[in-house]
Formats: structure tokens, sequence, C-alpha cells
């Protein structure tokens, strides 16, 4: 299948702060693909870079088969795009936010009589047609963003954290539509801080400090994972926190709540837990090997840059 | 290749309109604040010289010398006021009791009698440098008119007549005040305060019109859609040229009939000319959207041009009576000319025939102006 998306070495700076290092990526047409990463990872540059917002530095990008460099504008025709702050007219109301924007994209009026009705079922917005803007509550306010997002039928959907600040209810609400929108052909880019959001995308892209850490779906990004994960759980956790993060073989150790995860690498794992149980054998916890989830994934490649970093200073 | 759609310009001034109806500040900004702006200024601004306080100090104490303080008493220039506290001339000045102060000598009345041109001592308030020269001039007059209509009732007698042409030749000026026959300061300052009202209009509801884009975000958002720059610029712009031609209408017209100002020229030539004006004004409001982020900066920025183009318009000070170095930089003032314009038709009703310097002048900074703000947009929204 072709890419919708592809952008090759892409580097970008802002001044002297780089925002993207020789940075690759490859949607395919009709994927939903999450890009997860911190703030400042580089998200809404790669995003805006690809909306035409900001234009390309040193690299390469297509953008629905179409240059990046030369046709940002006939790209911009065939894309919605949702920035991360909401960016429609407060003051019209959420009809008028809709038709403005169909006008915009020169939609014809049949269809977008036909488009409306859709985009108000879809986004259960109708019995808000009249409210203004500004007077919908954040999770509204979400939906109508991608209601204009969507007015014109585009074949790519860019998304910039559309579900941050937003309450649980409505980003799964946020989601579901999503995926039904994905059901009808359109390609999906969404950003997003939440880990237990990578996991609906049929492919992730980890980013962090503006470089790609890893690019799979989720399932393959934690089976390709050369850790492991093990759970302790102990009375003491503060004090075993401090012992067993500077203890050999492991990685990185992350509380979660009232337990430790302990990362360490594949190999070694058994050997280290030996270790570990001889060493600590009068104090009382257990320990015991977990599936790893994104998050620990996430936080672990957070942990080995930020000691990298302290590495190079 | 592209062609401007009509259609998606007409979409933003429809939006525009919309949003204006819903933003009371909006309204007030244009029907209530220029009827308030032309109140205050039109009352208040003015050169003419009245009620000043005048202290007559009468040691002659004769029929002759009170007819002479009368006579400063049948008009509304002075306030002729009492010194009950028998206060020296200058503490009557320095405390604001009085403005002016005429000492009319002892013996006055004889000289007069005997047909000379007796001396009298006027001691002025030049706080206020302008008012005092007027009011000084004023009193001067009364004065003369005075001595001149004394010394012609014994005109009659030889003797008196002989005096009078042995004082040196005096030019009888019979004046006549053109286009303003009653020094009517309105009828001068009315139409600067129009020349101000669209140019704020114009320049800073432009200018925070497209910065409220920007700070808002939508700005980003139109920016991927197919929307041109053009058709965005268009349609953000006539909405706000047409408002500041209305303006001049609504004000010229609420003008008429407050301080009853008589509009000699053709309001089509005013017009024409503030359609021309407004390119600069609206080009100047792009291009403080494209310095600014927020709305506060991009009315400070407006606030900080308008100073400068308020001094050097000619508003208060004619140009004419500027120094020649400032004189040269009204050149560089696009408000100037067309605050010329402005009175000239307004007050003169002089037509295009008069005003083609400053009407190409203003044409040239329209078109400059305005190319340089969109060329500028273009480059600062990509």
């Amino acid at each position: 299948m072709q890419d919708i998306i592809l952008v090759q070495n892409l580097n970008h700076t802002y001044g002297e702060k780089p925002a993207l290092k020789d940075f690759s990526l490859s949607v395919a047409t009709g994927e939903l693909h999450g890009l997860i990463g911190p703030d400042s990872a580089g998200k809404t540059t790669l995003m805006r870079i690809l909306c035409g917002l900001l234009p390309i530095q040193t690299g390469e990008g297509e953008v629905l088969g179409l240059n990046l460099k030369t046709d940002y504008k006939a790209i911009r025709a065939q894309l919605g795009y949702m920035p991360q702050r909401f960016s429609l007219y407060q003051d019209l109301s959420v009809q008028e936010n809709l038709m403005f924007f169909a006008r915009l994209f020169s939609v014809p009026a049949s269809e977008r009589d036909k488009r409306m009705p859709e985009l108000y079922a879809f986004s259960r917005l109708d019995a808000f047609k009249t409210r203004k803007a500004g007077a919908l509550s954040g999770g509204m306010k979400q939906k109508l963003a991608l209601s204009c997002a969507l007015i014109h039928r585009p074949e790519l959907l860019i998304l910039d954290e559309p579900t941050y600040g937003v309450d649980p209810v409505s980003r799964q609400e946020f989601w579901q539509m999503l995926k039904s929108i994905q059901k009808e052909g359109t390609s999906i880019l969404v950003s997003t801080p939440y880990m237990e959001e990578a996991e609906l995308c049929d492919k992730v892209s980890l980013m962090l400090n503006g470089n790609l850490m890893a690019s799979d779906t989720p399932s393959d990004i934690i089976s390709k994972w050369d850790k492991s994960v093990y759970r302790l759980s102990a009375d003491n956790l503060k004090e075993m926190e401090n012992k067993l993060c500077s203890f050999e073989g492991i990685d990185s150790c992350q509380l979660f709540g009232h337990e430790l995860h302990l990362v360490m690498d594949k190999t070694t794992a058994e050997d280290t837990v030996k270790a570990l149980q001889s060493k600590f054998v009068h104090t009382g916890f257990t320990l015991e090997k977990v599936k790893p989830g994104m998050e620990d994934i996430y936080l672990s490649y957070m942990q080995s840059s930020a000691i990298e970093e302290q590495f190079d200073a | 290749m592209h062609r401007i759609s009509l259609k998606v310009v007409m979409t933003f001034i429809k939006k525009e309109f919309r949003q204006m109806s819903r933003t009371p500040a909006m309204i007030f900004l244009v029907l209530v604040a220029p009827l308030i702006q032309l109140m205050i200024l039109g009352f208040t601004v003015t050169n003419e010289v009245k009620h000043v306080k005048l202290f007559i100090e009468d040691r002659d104490n004769t029929h002759t010398s009170q007819m002479l303080s009368r006579s400063f008493t049948s008009t509304d220039r002075f306030d002729l006021i009492q010194n009950t506290q028998n206060l020296k001339p200058n503490v009557l000045i320095s405390d604001w009791k009085a403005q002016l102060i005429v000492t009319i000598p002892r013996g006055f009345a004889k000289e007069l009698a005997l047909g000379r041109k007796p001396a009298l001592q006027i001691m002025v308030d030049g706080l206020d440098g302008n008012s005092a020269a007027v009011a000084l001039s004023y009193a001067q007059g009364i004065i003369a008119l005075f001595i001149n209509s004394e010394l012609n009732i014994p005109y009659k007698y030889p003797v008196n007549a002989a005096i009078l042409k042995a004082m040196p030749a005096q030019a009888d000026v019979q004046d006549r005040m053109w286009y303003n026959a009653d020094l009517n300061s309105a009828q001068y300052m009315v139409p600067g305060i129009v020349v101000i009202l669209v140019t704020i209009i114009s320049m800073m509801v432009a200018a925070m019109s497209l910065v409220k884009e920007k700070e808002i975000g939508t700005l980003e958002q139109l920016m991927v859609t197919p929307v041109r720059k053009s058709e965005l610029l268009l349609g953000k712009l006539i909405p706000y040229w047409l408002i500041s031609l209305f303006e001049i209408n609504f004000v010229m017209l609420a003008a008429h009939f407050i301080f009853n100002i008589h509009f000699a020229g053709s309001p089509i030539t005013l017009g024409f000319m503030a359609a021309i004006y407004l390119l600069t004004t609206l080009g100047m409001g792009i291009l403080i959207s494209t310095m600014t982020n927020t709305q506060q900066q991009a009315m400070f920025f407006a606030w900080f041009m308008m100073v400068f183009l308020l001094l050097l318009s000619g508003l208060f000070v004619p140009i004419q009576n500027m120094p020649l170095s400032i004189k040269r930089l009204t050149l560089l003032n696009p408000m100037s000319y067309f605050m010329t314009i402005t009175r000239e038709i307004v007050i003169k009703g002089n037509g295009l025939k008069y005003l083609w310097k400053e009407a190409l002048a203003l044409f040239v900074y329209g078109i400059g102006i305005f190319t340089i703000s969109v060329i500028k947009f273009r480059k600062v929204t990509k």
C-alpha cells in the first residue's frame, strides 16, 4: 500500500534549539497512526511541517503523494488539520463555524447539506447547533473542531493532541469517532500524551527529543522490545526504590502506584533477579515477571535518554 | 492561474459583520464613541477666546473712563471682575483671579479731551500664549475703537482734526473672514476630528481584527484551508473599509446637527479621497498585525503610531505654523494630506482641481503602504 505520509531525514531547528533530528517516518494509507511523546518531543513541529505551516529546513517530505516543498497548497485542500489549541470562532455558533469552513473548502451546497447532518449525528452536536462555540464544553469543542476538519471529506486527518485536557468519557467517544472515520477510508495521524490511547492505534511512533525511538504496531513494539519487566511489591517501597535503581543489571525502575516496575535486559534478566533475591533476602518483598505495557517502554526510553544527556553533559 | 473567489471573500465579509454585530464593544466603537469624541473635541478643542477674566483698574474714574470700562462688557469675550480685596494687579494674575488687567491712568479723560492719544497699560497672563495674544488683541481693539470714536466726536472741531492728521497715517483695516464668517472653531475642528476617527477605526480595528485571528489560532486554521491570502485580506478589510466610509458620513451628519457645520464641498469627492486614504490606514493596520501577536500589543502599537500621525497632522497646530524642519516631517505623514483635503473640501468647498497635489500624495502613500504590508503579511504567514 502506498504511504500517505513519507518524510525522510527531516531536520528542524528553532534558532539553536533542535526540534527534529534526522527524522524519518512513513504512514500507510488508511492507517490510524499515533504519535507518542512528551512535550517538546517534536510532535507539533512534525505535524505543522506536514500541513505546510512550517517550511522544510532540510530533508524530504511527501503527503498524499505530493511534494511538501512544492505542492503544499494542493495538499491543504485534501487535508484536515486540528491544532492543539481550539482554533475556531468562539463567537460563531456551531452551525456557523461548520458553514464557514464548508465555504472555505468550496464544498458544494448539495454536498454540504448531506454532510452536515452526518457530522451532527456522529458528533452528537445537533442539539447545540445554535450554541456559540465558546460556550461549549471542552469535549464538545473538540468534537466541533473535528467536524470542521472533516467537512470537506479529507483523505488525511492530522490531529494534534485532540484529547488533551478532555474528560475520560469524552476521550473515549472521541476515539470511537476516530475509528469510524478511519472505516470510511480516511487516514489519520494523531498525537497524544496518553499511553492507553497509543494502544488504540494501528501503529504508533514513539518520539523523544526530535528522534524516532520506535515505529510499529503496539503489539510489535511490545514484543520486539529487548527488555523484561518485573513487578515488585514491598512494604518499604520508597527505600527499595533507592537501593534498586542503582542495582547492577537494572536499567530503570518506575513507581506505578503501590508497586515498582523494574526494567532489565531480556538476556540477563534471570541472573539479575537471582542476584536481587539473594541480596535482599531478609527484606520482605514479592517479585514477578509481567507483560510490559506501552508506558514501561516509553518511560524506559525517557530515562535512558535522560541518562545519556547527563553523560553528554 | 489562480483567481480570487468572490464567494470566499463574501464568506469572510459576512463572518466579519456577524462577529462585529455580536461584539457590543465594536458597536460602541463604531457608533457611540465617535459621537462622544466629536462632542468633546468639538466643544473643547477651540481657539476661540471667550470669557476672559478682566479687571479694569480705573485710576481716572471719570465719565469717559467708565464708558471705556463699559465697552468691555458689551461682548462675551470678557468677564469683568471686581477687586474687592484690593489686591495688587500682579497678585490678581498670579492668583488666577484675572487673566487680563487694563489700567486706565489718571488724566485719561483729560488727555482724550485734548485730542491726544492717552497711554493705557495692559497686563496679560501669558501662560497660555495663544489665548493671551488673542485676548490682548481683543482688548487693544476695544480700546482703539473707543479712543478713535472719542476722537471722532470732536472731529467737528478743527483743533482735533489737525491733531488727528498729525498722527501717523493709519490704514483702515476692514476685515472679513472667509469660509468661516463667525470664526466658529467647530467648523475648523470637526473635519479634523472626522479624519482622526476614520484613521482610528480603520487602522486600529483592522489591525486588532487580524491579530485576533492570530491570537486565538484561527489564522493558522485558515492557513491550512485552500483560502488564498488575498482572499483573506480582502474579506477582512472590506468590512472595515465600508465601516470607515460610513463613519465619515455618519459623523459629518452628526456634526451638521450638533455644531451646525456647513458642508461646502462635494461629499462624493470627499468619499473618493477617503477611499484612497483608507488604503494607507488599512495597510498600516495589516503592518501592525504582522509585527504583533496579541490584541494588546496591536493596540499599543496603533496608539504609538496615532500620536505621531496626530501631532504631525496639523489638527491642533496648522502645518504652516510649524518650524521648517517639522514642516518637512509632515510630508511623511499621510494623515496630514487627508486632513488638508478634508478641510479644504468641507470648509472651502474646493474640488480636486486645487487638491491634486495632496490627492496624488495620498494615492502614492496608499498604494505604497498597502503593497508593502501585503507583501509583509504574505511573508509572515506561510
